[in-house]
């Protein structure tokens, strides 16, 4: 259904564990999340708008976020974003489960 | 993960409440994001470059608004929508097509529906009771009368309540006639009902819903007399009164407590309607017959009915070395539905036939409009193959279509039946068994949605079966030249109007053969003159006429004031009335015949009479006189028989001969043969003349027991009806306590006679009717179809030089032949079947040479009619412009 091209760089499980982990700074819209993630990782990660707002929509079907719409810090009407406690524990499941991959991976490139 | 699944569910059933919504905000959202990117992009760009930058960097936001919609959305439920949206803007898009395929599966289905519903209710449906598959009913047997199913006697009773083993409890019923005569509330009344034994509610398994039923020992003799009333006696009669558990009432002068009070549910007796059962109380018999006891039992669980038969005719043997002169050979038990339904499984399952093959003849029809639309519809299949849709969604649009269409017929058809369930109540009310649980309930709703599903498959499936035909490029290329339907499809059509006209030849026939009975029938001459009768039933209370010169008295009076009424030219009493009104058979012996106590008996119909009854009936006399005063003096034992008597036991030669009536015994008196009369139908105007034999009401040994019920005839100049009022109050002034009922004019009752087969007539030859409806539309359609698909090529004749006659021959011919051929089919078809028919029939074969020729020639000629426009069509064809026509 969705356009698994458009993920670019960034996989699918990722970018979800990402947006979660962003959200742990409150609420926020889409724009905010996108800018967020490119500023903090300097620009190292690009946020396809392609892929976020699938996302977004994805994981308030699934019930790890909720919205609601406010008013941005330019004044206009936005979607704003929030974790869910449901949510919460999604993050630290998929929080555990990137520690164990990574250290995995990384043992990998250390012994050969 | 369950849970987060319901949610999604919940939040998708909010979307899809507020599709509205959810489009504003992913367009709001969206808008957002782009309006943000811009801002930040416009520091160093130009507004209007900043949005082409924005937007560059955004991507097809059109495909990313779907994919967030299609996200929120349930995507086969609204594809299967869109479907619907679509099949029914192309039904609408053909009106007529639509009008003609509704309509024609709402007749089918509805027909099919009302049958069912009756089939339903009559033939499946458990009896009323709990348990009811265990309830048994048993009768005597006796070969020699022939009595295949006969009632019991007291003393049968009484054997088999003692001496059986698989029942839980066995009990009896006894029909009462015309109920009882409830008085102490207002006028007399009949009330309808029957008496009872103990255990009769128990083996029903039925409480009552107010007091108690029936205790052990309460049917003996001497015991006080109680009754249990039906819920709608005690709203009438007792004024839904909640203290009504101990009141009397006053039945046939007797006063009966009240002891309970059944559920509205309950229902007992001819077509439920039984409001009364009083206790029935047996004293010890001293003899076997009279015979009118219905009795049934509850089988133990598990007791097979073998055992039952078995059992019933061990007991009725005992009982008939006890009385050997009855002549009762045994007993069987039947299952009481069996009993209950009688013989209306043969008509009904005709019925179901006949409306099943009305649904086939419109499936076909709406099968072969489906087909001719699918030809005119290839392009547009074919396009929206090349926009990407698959075989399997184009399947799935066609059978959605059907399913739309047949659904709309569905319904339609199930407020058809409603109306159609009503009318059979009504007009199968005397006929039908269980006709008051007819209705349409989940059974019958099951029904009609499985029929309407099934069929919307079976006519969808043609056309969906010919997309594969679809070549995309070769439709695309077709310029909608007549050319492009293929051989294949025509000969689908030819097969399908074959097909119609065979199932419309079948039920035609049959319900020719059904017609064919009814008029032989309504031609049988019923051996008197009918016009200007009036009839009636006097009922006298037993306890006031307890000797034989009371009740003579009451009838002498009745019949002296009722002739002398203005207007009244004769007036007379008899048990019996033509046509099929008959009381009683006895057995009789001719003086000088071997004489062998229970051994071949010869059975006449015997009818207690008044003097006046064969010159008010205008039976004619044949030989000797009718009854006359002296007939009433001591001694005096005086017949009149009919002419079939005469000829078959005297050899046409009876006046003087004696005879002796009643169970075989040598003692009983010698009655005379006086006169012989013209043959009389008691039995039914389908059934031969049976030997009767009359005797005069006033008769010893039918006087005064016999003759408490008896129907009176006047003989008016003028319109029948005129002297009911007369009537009644000559009644009224000689006893008010008599009630006068079933007041109709002898062309009623004739009338009534027939209402069974005029019904099964009237019934099948609408379904036939709306067979041949269907198949002329058929085969109109198709012809039509023909026409517009040939033009190119009847042009091209035309041009050539074909004449008018030839277009003729060439059009009309094609049609006639395929009615030929469906006929000759159907008619080959009803040889093999009709014979399931021959009960039915009455003086006419199941084979009947001139029906069948009949239906054949009615084919042909409809056929050619619905022929007629197609054909006027092709001749006016102008070759110019059908060639222009590419």
């Amino acid at each position: 259904m969705a356009d698994t091209n458009r993920t670019g760089e960034l996989m699918q499980g990722t970018l979800d564990m990402l947006i979660l982990k962003t959200l742990t700074r409150g609420a926020m819209h889409g724009y905010a999340i996108a800018e967020f993630i490119q500023q903090s990782t300097e620009n190292v990660l690009r946020v396809e708008e392609g892929a976020l707002y699938p996302a977004l929509h994805r994981l308030e079907l699934r019930g790890w976020l909720d919205s609601a719409w406010g008013l941005s810090e330019n004044k206009r009407r936005a979607k704003f974003y929030r974790l869910t406690p449901a949510g919460e524990r999604q993050l630290a499941d998929e929080k555990a489960h990137w520690g164990r991959m990574t250290g995995a991976i990384a043992r990998i490139m250390e012994t050969v | 993960m369950f849970k987060g699944w319901i949610r999604a569910a919940q939040l998708r059933m909010k979307a899809l409440a507020k599709r509205r919504q959810l489009e504003r905000d992913l367009e709001d959202e969206l808008q957002f994001h782009l309006a943000m990117s811009e801002e930040k992009l416009r520091g160093d760009e130009s507004r209007a470059l900043a949005r082409a930058a924005a937007r560059r960097k955004f991507g097809n936001a059109t495909l990313l608004k779907e994919v967030c919609r299609d996200m929120w959305t349930f995507h086969s439920m609204e594809k299967l929508l869109q479907d619907l949206r679509y099949g029914a803007r192309m039904l609408r898009k053909s009106p007529s097509f639509t009008a003609i395929a509704v309509l024609t599966l709402a007749l089918g289905i509805g027909a099919n529906t009302a049958i069912f519903s009756v089939v339903n209710a009559v033939l499946l449906k458990p009896l009323p009771y709990p348990d009811a598959n265990r309830l048994v009913m048993m009768f005597l047997q006796a070969p020699a009368l022939p009595l295949a199913r006969g009632d019991m006697g007291d003393a049968d009773f009484l054997a088999l309540a003692e001496q059986q083993h698989s029942f839980e409890r066995v009990a009896a019923y006894k029909a009462s006639d015309n109920g009882f005569t409830l008085t102490g509330d207002g006028e007399p009344e009949e009330i309808p009902g029957g008496q009872v034994t103990a255990h009769f509610f128990d083996v029903l398994g039925i409480r009552p819903m107010m007091g108690r039923t029936f205790s052990p020992g309460e049917d003996r003799a001497g015991r006080a007399l109680t009754v249990v009333v039906s819920n709608q006696f005690w709203r009438e009669h007792l004024r839904r009164d909640p203290q009504a558990i101990g009141q009397s009432i006053t039945l046939d002068e007797q006063s009966f407590t009240v002891i309970g009070v059944m559920p509205a549910t309950f229902h007992f007796g001819e077509r439920g309607a039984d409001e009364l059962w009083p206790i029935r109380q047996t004293e010890a018999p001293h003899q076997r017959w009279p015979y009118f006891l219905t009795v049934f039992g509850r089988l133990k669980p598990g007791v097979p009915l073998t055992m039952a038969i078995a059992d019933a005719t061990r007991i009725a043997q005992s009982v008939t070395r006890q009385y050997p002169v009855s002549g009762v050979a045994g007993a069987t038990a039947v299952p009481m539905k069996q009993v209950v339904i009688g013989d209306s499984f043969t008509p009904l399952l005709i019925l179901l036939g006949a409306v099943a093959t009305v649904l086939l003849i419109a499936i076909v029809n709406v099968a072969n409009l489906q087909v001719s639309r699918a030809a005119t519809r290839r392009k547009e299949m074919a396009i929206r193959t090349a926009l990407g849709a698959g075989r399997l969604r184009l399947v799935r649009q066609l059978l959605t279509e059907s399913v739309l269409l047949g659904g709309t017929g569905g319904a339609l058809g199930l407020a058809l039946a409603y109306g159609c369930v009503k009318a059979i109540v009504v007009l199968g009310f005397d006929l039908l068994p269980r006709v008051d649980e007819v209705s349409v309930d989940w059974h019958v709703l099951l029904f009609a949605a499985a029929v309407t599903l099934l069929s919307s498959i079976l006519f969808g499936l043609a056309p969906a079966t010919r997309t594969r035909a679809a070549k995309l490029d070769e439709s695309l290329k077709e310029t909608g030249r007549g050319g492009g339907e293929g051989a294949g499809s025509r000969l689908l059509h030819d097969a399908l109007v074959v097909v119609e006209f065979s199932l419309a030849s079948v039920l035609l026939i049959a319900a020719g053969l059904l017609l064919g009975s009814l008029v032989k029938l309504e031609a049988v001459s019923p051996g008197f003159q009918p016009e200007h009768i009036l009839t009636m039933r006097v009922d006298l209370p037993p306890v006031h006429y307890r000797k034989a010169s009371q009740t003579t008295s009451f009838y002498r009076q009745l019949l002296e004031k009722t002739e002398s009424i203005p207007g009244v030219q004769s007036a007379a009493v008899a048990m019996s009335l033509p046509p099929n009104l008959l009381e009683v058979e006895n057995p009789f012996h001719v003086e000088g015949q071997p004489y062998t106590p229970g051994k071949s008996v010869t059975l006449a119909e015997e009818i207690p009479i008044s003097e006046d009854y064969f010159r008010t009936l205008g039976v004619p006399l044949i030989a000797g006189r009718f009854f006359a005063d002296e007939d009433r003096a001591e001694g005096h034992n005086s017949l009149v028989i009919n002419q079939a008597m005469a000829e078959r036991y005297f050899g046409g030669n009876a006046v003087g001969k004696r005879v002796q009536t009643g169970d075989a015994d040598p003692k009983s008196a010698w009655e005379t043969i006086v006169g012989v009369v013209g043959n009389v139908k008691y039995e039914g105007l389908g059934e031969k003349d049976q030997p009767t034999m009359y005797v005069p009401y006033y008769r010893d040994g039918w006087a005064p027991w016999f003759v408490y019920s008896m129907y009176v005839v006047v003989k008016t100049p003028a319109e029948a009806g005129s002297v009911a009022a007369a009537v009644r109050s000559v009644v009224g002034s000689i006893d008010a306590s008599v009630p006068l009922t079933k007041v109709q004019t002898m062309d009623e009752l004739l009338s009534q006679s027939v209402n069974a087969p005029r019904l099964g007539a009237v019934l099948l030859s609408s379904f036939a009717a709306l067979a041949l409806l269907l198949g002329a539309i058929g085969i109109y359609g198709v012809m039509s179809y023909a026409v517009t698909q040939r033009t190119h090529e009847i042009g091209v004749r035309i041009a050539l030089g074909a004449q008018q006659r030839d277009v003729l021959r060439l059009v009309l011919g094609s049609g006639a032949k395929l009615a030929l051929i469906g006929s000759a089919i159907g008619a080959g078809v009803s040889l093999a079947f009709t014979r399931f028919l021959s009960s039915l029939l009455f003086g006419v074969s199941p084979t009947d040479l001139l029906t069948f020729a009949g239906v054949t020639l009615l084919l042909m000629a409809v056929a050619l009619v619905a022929c007629y426009l197609p054909t006027r069509r092709a001749m006016r064809i102008d070759p110019i412009a059908a060639l222009r026509h590419e």
